[in-house]
């Protein structure tokens, strides 16, 4: 990376967390930040927007559980799995359905990098891949 | 003596008479003696003495040839018998050389077997290894195949048979497991 890029990262790391309040990422604080960008740009702006970007787009991960199902589920079972989901990261993480026929019944939730899958595709692929 | 006494007259003696009897002339005798005498010496000075000097040398030059000749012999003879000695020990020594390179080619060729044994027993190893490992590799690409076959059909079939309310039971239960392994920390 060059010097400009690491310059481009660690302004948009400061921006970063100019806009997290208390643990949470602030709408207001990333639009504060965006005017700032706007009204003084940096060095490389191209690059440090989608640095910041990134991060934003990380952390917003990291709070939000994606369930992919097959068949329906109830608004309760979501609720049920974002609360034990808070419970275990401790911090708030809200759920979105996601429909997924190849997983045929159950559930693959993604939050951030981490999955957690119980579903008959996911189970017959362990299957597959222990014989 | 004789001569002069008959000549002086004397009475003839005997051996005198004898003489004359006989006719010899005693100084012709004498002459004859001197002239045999002087071819004597000229034949002994100019004739015989070269022609027994030359014969002395040609009987020296015959012994030196001789004894040459028997030199010659005697060497030709120890010549022989030094030629029979080193034939003897060239034909030991050949022998020697043959019984070795018969040793060294048995023992070259009793290793070339050896080896060749070696590369074979090589060989057939890798192959057998070979061959196991393309029968394994078979088995696990056919076990492969198979599961991927029988998982794609029990995902259809499931697909085909599974109704919505049984997915959205399904679906519950695997929140609950979900929600239980999360906050028992198994996950």
């Amino acid at each position: 990376m060059t010097s400009r890029g690491k310059q481009s990262l660690q302004l948009a790391r400061q921006l970063f967390q100019l806009s997290v309040v208390d643990g949470v990422l602030s709408t207001g604080r990333v639009e504060g930040v965006l005017a700032y960008l706007e009204a003084h740009p940096p060095a490389d702006p191209l690059a440090t927007l989608r640095a910041y970007h990134r991060l934003v787009a990380a952390e917003l991960a990291r709070g939000l559980a994606v369930v992919e199902h097959a068949g329906d589920v109830s608004e309760f079972t979501l609720q049920n799995v974002a609360a034990a989901l808070s419970a275990r990261y401790g911090r708030p993480i809200a759920s979105v359905s996601r429909p997924d026929p190849a997983l045929v019944a159950g559930l693959r939730v993604r939050v951030g990098d981490d999955v957690y899958e119980s579903s008959i595709a996911g189970h017959l692929a362990d299957l597959a891949a222990s014989v | 003596m004789i001569l002069a006494a008959a000549e002086a007259g004397d009475a003839p003696n005997g051996l005198v008479k004898i003489m004359q009897d006989f006719g010899i002339n005693v100084p012709g005798i004498l002459a004859q003696m001197l002239s045999f005498g002087i071819v004597v010496f000229i034949l002994w000075k100019f004739a015989f003495k070269p022609v027994l000097a030359t014969i002395g040398e040609r009987q020296l030059k015959i012994d030196s040839g001789l004894k040459y000749a028997e030199a010659m012999k005697a060497k030709l003879e120890a010549s022989q018998v030094e030629i029979e000695a080193r034939t003897k020990e060239a034909l030991v020594q050949g022998r020697q050389i043959v019984t070795d390179a018969q040793k060294a080619a048995k023992e070259l060729a009793e290793r070339l077997q050896k080896d060749a044994g070696e590369k074979a027993a090589a060989i057939l190893a890798k192959a057998q290894e070979a061959i196991e490992l393309e029968r394994k590799k078979m088995l696990a690409e056919a076990r492969g195949e198979i599961t991927r076959l029988v998982v794609a059909t029990a995902e259809r079939v499931l697909a085909q048979q599974l109704s919505e309310p049984d997915r959205a039971r399904y679906n519950e239960s695997a929140a609950r497991d979900l929600a239980q392994d999360v906050a028992a920390g198994k996950l």
